[in-house]
């Protein structure tokens, strides 16, 4: 588990800064810049290959930025990324597309990525095109008939010529899963793939999603805010709140044991199925909103809402991420007091 | 595959369009355009009028400033219609003692008008030596020998033979039995109209107060061909010069406006459809370039953009033209320069707004270059908009071209509306009351305009809705 | 307790080019003052159907086609859309609609908007208007200075709970909440489920919450409404549907067991989630019998030909399925 190969992507100290927009009016005006917004503001984890590594978060967290920056939709501000072996920090044109063969992603919302005017068939072929992957007309439908199947969307020929609003949520997320998969990827990344979908089918896509990763061998990114789906999808999560990293390690792990105070609120937070809670008000260790990311609280960064703050975790500089061992993380200062 | 597909979206479309009776009229105005167009050497009374149009000999046996013939339906007076009379009958006899023939042509004319025609006039094309005379067998029996005519040594050239300019003489003998001592000494045979008099009933006052004597007219010409081996004479016909002609009268310059106007409709498709089609290409072209890059790019393109727009387009036009003595090619492309702004900012914001779809970001993460996005991912979807957008340009185009010609400074080798109506107020049509000259080029460009503005209406109503629910 | 409301036989089809979609397709429950009825369902089940039909303002091509709904003693199917908008939309029972809180205008402040609504309905002073809005404000526990933000200036949970106060400002007796929590994160959707349950208190008010998250119907219902194509698969209390909290029998209707049991559990290790094959029927051809039955795991002859009745199976437990013939 230790050795270095065995890690697919490694990300080091990733930021993305997004500057406030400014028109040249406003610049000549002498407005004053706003604020950075700092969505992804240091963050560090590996992924191992084979694993469904987590990353949680409430919206305003960052962790749709930190995907868009793995994908390299988005140049990051500083950080390295490492991607088999390779330094992928920057990369070429031709490096980015060969980049993106290896790594795809799988959106929130499938019908949205997909272009309303393209059947199944042309959202499908469209991968093929774009990486100039030469076949014959017969080959090409081949691994599009071969991606469907992958997906269990059968006989793949029915569905081939339909568009897409003509498909359920659930049969959406699957084609948005074969054309990523079309094109034999080492890594996806899927930023809330079902959080659009039906509690009563949302099982159905994570069992597919689970059972191509496992035929394929893929390794995933996995990105929600619902920590509910990770105890049964994930291998490993990473909780982020305000563009970091606060506690990292293995998803039993930390839904059993949280460690952070944020991740703790988190857990709690979450609705179960179960009676004898109607009359109940349920306890928040949490108060408030996440702030905004241009105005991130110094020190620790959730000091503000945290319920176990004190004077130190404001003034003292903010804690990295420690190890308690099996590979779990936590950035609280005080966790032992709590 | 991709054929059923188009063909499935037409007929949606059409069954959407059928509906708006507006743009139903519109297409059915753009139709018979086109028909006009096609059939336009069929349509056309006067065939060169494309090469022609500013060649005065061309138009000359025409007369000036003639109302529509139909304007005949509601005058009192009914004036002989212009016409030619061609195919006549054809006799030869030998001539006495001689190799030489005499070709008889009988052109007959039925004449039905309460005023004369203003002028007969004998075209051919002659080869050799052809002596010709002309004469006249009016429908009360008499006859006149009009005027003989003879231009040596011919080489395939043309004749022109004027009767009101040549037959006084004979005319005048011929009067002098009928008329009155009194109007006889008013009249010399330099002053009196010998074609009037010709169409005239025999009695003291037609002089001066010619009666039209309605009936069936020969004229006949004899040439002696001195040499029948040699001697040619082709396509001889007769002008009837009216003083109303063809459907829409003749303006100053004796051009029939009708085969004008019918030559103007291709050149105002032309230039509305050309100027509207690339400018409206350039234009959505541009639109997503700027919203897809954004930033300085987006910033630098919106500068120019906004220069291009509040640049006055007509003064820029004028100057250009003056300077320039344009073709309409360089009119095109002056307006292109100028029109492409106008769906820019309307694209601008679809674009914005698409380029934040999450099927463009998919398209991204899947590895597709920008010129994919932009024209397999968004030009599609702004493509209809665009139609819509075209259509509403063309008038537009058509008018500026208009006024540039307007204002005498169009393209001197074409005809187009514009040139009409310039040529109409140069002329002073509206201070002569030469309506005809003014109110058919002015209501074909108000009627194009309005075509596609219809058109552009109903493809935009069925067109938009569905863009925003997609 | 006494009844606020209560549907009897209420049937709303929608009448479109292709048919009548049979939305709401004979209807009977009641809901009691000070009561929270959880509705559930999965999309397309009739859910939002039901909330507009019961504000009386079904979505067109909706129409009633018989049925009674009485609130507070008056059937207002046959009231004039004058008596309604003057004795009960907003007044009686009101509707946090799905997705409310993207639909407030962004070229207005707060204050602006919530004043307008109140205006709509009361004539009253300006004056008066801001202390009530500021009352009402406080009680969804946000600070008066919000009234003069605009909405991109505020977070997801703050316009909710800005929403929620726009319902409440008449003091309606029922108040229909639409998916209020969908599109916010955990912490926010607790503390705006808590904040639902203190106003309940605090206003003996009645609820009907519709949401597909049976966990989140656990938190916050007194009792459940389990919908299926238009029909109420199963009725009954929180107990009754999850169990006592000393693990009992709780649901009944096999749907509501596969959605309880297609609920991702974070405290309960499962490895593979069950989930329901297959989407909901067509409504304007359901399927004979139990509609249910095309996805049902114990489906039997007898449910394709025969459409189970909705029967009371324990003291306040309703169910449609004929498993409970079979002794189960």
């Amino acid at each position: 588990m230790e050795d270095h190969t065995d890690i697919i992507l490694r990300v080091e100290n990733l930021k993305k800064h997004f500057e406030p927009h400014q028109s040249i009016a406003q610049a000549i005006a002498g407005q004053k810049k706003r604020k950075l917004v700092r969505a992804v503001d240091g963050v560090s984890f590996e992924i191992r290959r084979g694993e469904i590594f987590g990353l949680i978060g409430e919206s305003g967290s960052g962790k749709t930025t930190a995907g868009k920056l793995v994908m390299k939709l988005i140049p990051q501000t500083s950080g390295r990324m490492f991607f088999d072996g390779e330094d992928v920090t920057s990369l070429g044109k031709a490096e980015l597309i060969a980049y993106r063969r290896k790594v795809q992603m799988i959106f929130q919302d499938p019908y949205a990525s997909m272009n309303p005017r393209f059947k199944i068939r042309d959202v499908l072929e469209e991968p093929l095109i774009i990486h100039k992957i030469k076949a014959s007309r017969d080959e090409r439908e081949a691994m599009i008939v071969q991606a469907l199947t992958e997906v269990k969307m059968t006989p793949p020929q029915d569905f081939m010529g339909r568009w897409p609003h003509m498909l359920s949520g659930g049969q959406r997320q699957r084609v948005s899963t074969a054309r990523t998969l079309i094109l034999n990827p080492k890594m996806l990344v899927a930023d809330e793939p079902v959080s659009m979908i039906d509690l009563s089918t949302r099982a159905e896509i994570l069992h597919m999603m689970k059972d191509v990763q496992r035929d394929l061998g893929l390794t995933y990114l996995y990105i929600t805010h619902d920590l509910s789906t990770t105890r049964y999808f994930t291998d490993r999560i990473a909780v982020m709140y305000l563009g970091r990293i606060v506690e990292m390690g293995r998803a039993d792990d930390i839904i059993d044991h949280p460690l952070h105070p944020y991740t703790r609120a988190l857990i709690d937070a979450v609705p179960e199925p179960e009676s004898g809670k109607v009359h109940v008000v349920k306890e928040l260790p949490i108060s408030g909103e996440i702030p905004s990311p241009a105005h991130i609280p110094p020190g620790c960064r959730f000091h503000t809402r945290c319920p176990y703050a004190k004077p130190e975790c404001s003034s003292l500089p903010e804690p990295e991420l420690e190890d308690v061992g099996m590979g779990h993380f936590h950035a609280c200062r005080r966790y032992k007091e709590l | 595959m991709n054929l059923k597909d188009t063909r499935r979206a037409l007929l949606e479309f059409w069954n959407e369009f059928r509906k708006d009776t507006s743009g139903l009229i519109g297409l059915g105005i753009l139709a018979l355009f086109v028909l006009v167009v096609i059939f336009e050497p069929v349509i056309l009374p006067w065939k060169d009028v494309n090469r022609k149009w500013r060649n005065i000999d061309y138009w000359i046996d025409n007369s000036p400033a003639a109302p529509p013939a139909w304007t005949n339906l509601f005058a009192a007076e009914k004036k002989a219609v212009t016409t030619q009379l061609r195919a006549p009958g054809k006799a030869e006899s030998d001539m006495d003692g001689g190799v030489g023939k005499i070709l008889t042509l009988t052109f007959p004319y039925r004449f039905t008008a309460d005023k004369a025609p203003l002028d007969l006039i004998f075209r051919a094309t002659i080869t050799g030596d052809v002596p010709m005379t002309f004469s006249v067998q009016r429908p009360d029996g008499t006859g006149i020998e009009l005027v003989s005519h003879f231009e040596p040594g011919l080489a395939n050239q043309g004749i022109r033979v004027t009767l009101n300019n040549e037959a006084n003489a004979t005319t005048f003998a011929f009067v002098k039995d009928y008329v009155s001592e009194a109007d006889l000494s008013s009249l010399n045979s330099g002053s009196l109209e010998p074609v009037t008099l010709i169409f005239a009933k025999g009695e003291p006052t037609m002089a001066s107060k010619p009666m039209a004597l309605k009936g069936d007219y020969k004229l006949i010409v004899k040439a002696m061909l001195i040499d029948p081996a040699t001697a040619v004479i082709a396509d001889p016909h007769f002008v009837v010069s009216g003083a109303v002609s063809g459907v829409l009268g003749t303006d100053d310059m004796k051009r029939d406006i009708f085969s004008g106007l019918v030559a103007g409709i291709k050149w105002a498709l032309l230039i509305g459809l050309m100027t509207s089609a690339i400018s409206v290409f350039v234009g959505v072209l541009y639109g997503i370039t700027s919203a897809y890059y954004g930033g300085v790019v987006d910033s630098a393109m919106q500068f120019i953009y906004q220069i291009v727009n509040s640049m006055p387009l007509l003064p820029v036009l004028i100057v250009v033209s003056a300077i320039f003595k344009p073709s309409i090619w360089f009119i095109v492309l002056v307006m292109v320069l100028f029109f492409w702004t106008g769906s820019v900012m309307t694209v601008r914001s679809m674009a914005l707004q698409i380029k934040e779809e999450t099927y463009v970001e998919a398209a991204r993460a899947l590895g597709a270059k920008n010129s994919r996005i932009i024209f397999r991912h968004m030009m599609p979807i702004l493509i209809p908009y665009s139609f819509a957008s075209m259509a509403l340009s063309v008038p537009s185009a058509i008018v500026y071209e208009s006024t540039v010609s307007l204002l005498g400074l169009g393209d001197a080798t074409i005809v187009t509306w514009g040139q009409i109506l310039h040529d109409a107020m140069a002329g002073g049509a509206v201070l002569n009351g030469v309506w005809w000259w003014i109110i058919p080029p002015g209501l074909s460009i108000a009627i194009t305009g309005m075509t596609f503005a219809f058109l552009g209406f109903a493809m935009d109503k069925i067109l938009h809705p569905k863009l925003q629910t997609r | 307790m006494d009844t606020i409301l209560r549907v009897e036989n209420l049937k709303m089809y929608y009448h479109t080019s292709k048919g009548a979609v049979k939305a709401i397709d004979n209807l009977n429950f009641d809901l009691k003052v000070g009561e929270t009825l959880g509705l559930v369902g999965e999309s397309g089940c009739g859910k939002t159907s039901l909330g507009t039909s019961l504000l009386r303002m079904p979505t067109p091509p909706g129409r009633y086609e018989s049925g009674r709904i009485i609130l507070d003693g008056k059937d207002i199917i046959p009231m004039s859309e004058r008596e309604i908008r003057k004795d009960i939309r907003w007044e009686k029972i009101s509707m946090v609609f799905q997705g409310a809180m993207n639909c407030l205008t962004p070229v207005y402040t707060i204050g602006r908007q919530m004043l307008e609504t109140l205006k709509e309905h009361r004539e009253m002073e300006d004056s008066y208007a801001t202390e009530l809005i500021k009352e009402y404000l406080g009680l969804v526990g946000l600070p008066a200075e919000v009234m003069g933000r605009y909405p991109h200036e505020m977070s997801g949970g703050m316009k909710q709970r800005v929403v929620i106060a726009t319902a409440l400002f008449l003091k309606p007796s029922v108040v229909i909440l639409d998916e209020p929590t969908t599109a916010l994160d955990v912490i926010v959707q607790a503390q705006i489920i808590n904040l639902l349950k203190k106003l309940k208190q605090t206003f003996n008010l009645s609820f009907i919450f519709i949401t597909h998250d049976l966990a989140l119907e656990a938190e916050i219902s007194d009792r459940l409404c389990v919908m299926y194509a238009g029909k109420i698969a199963e009725l009954g209390t929180n107990e009754q549907i999850f169990g006592p909290a000393a693990a009992g029998r709780g649901a009944n209707h096999p749907y509501t067991e596969k959605l309880l049991a297609s609920t991702p559990r974070l405290h309960r290790k499962v490895e593979k989630l069950s989930y329901i094959e297959g989407t909901p029927p067509d409504l304007i051809s359901p399927p004979n019998g139990c509609r249910f039955n095309p996805r049902c795991h114990r489906v039997m002859e007898r449910c394709r030909n025969e459409e189970p009745p909705l029967r009371e199976i324990e003291a306040g437990h309703f169910s449609s399925c004929w498993l409970n013939d079979e002794g189960r």
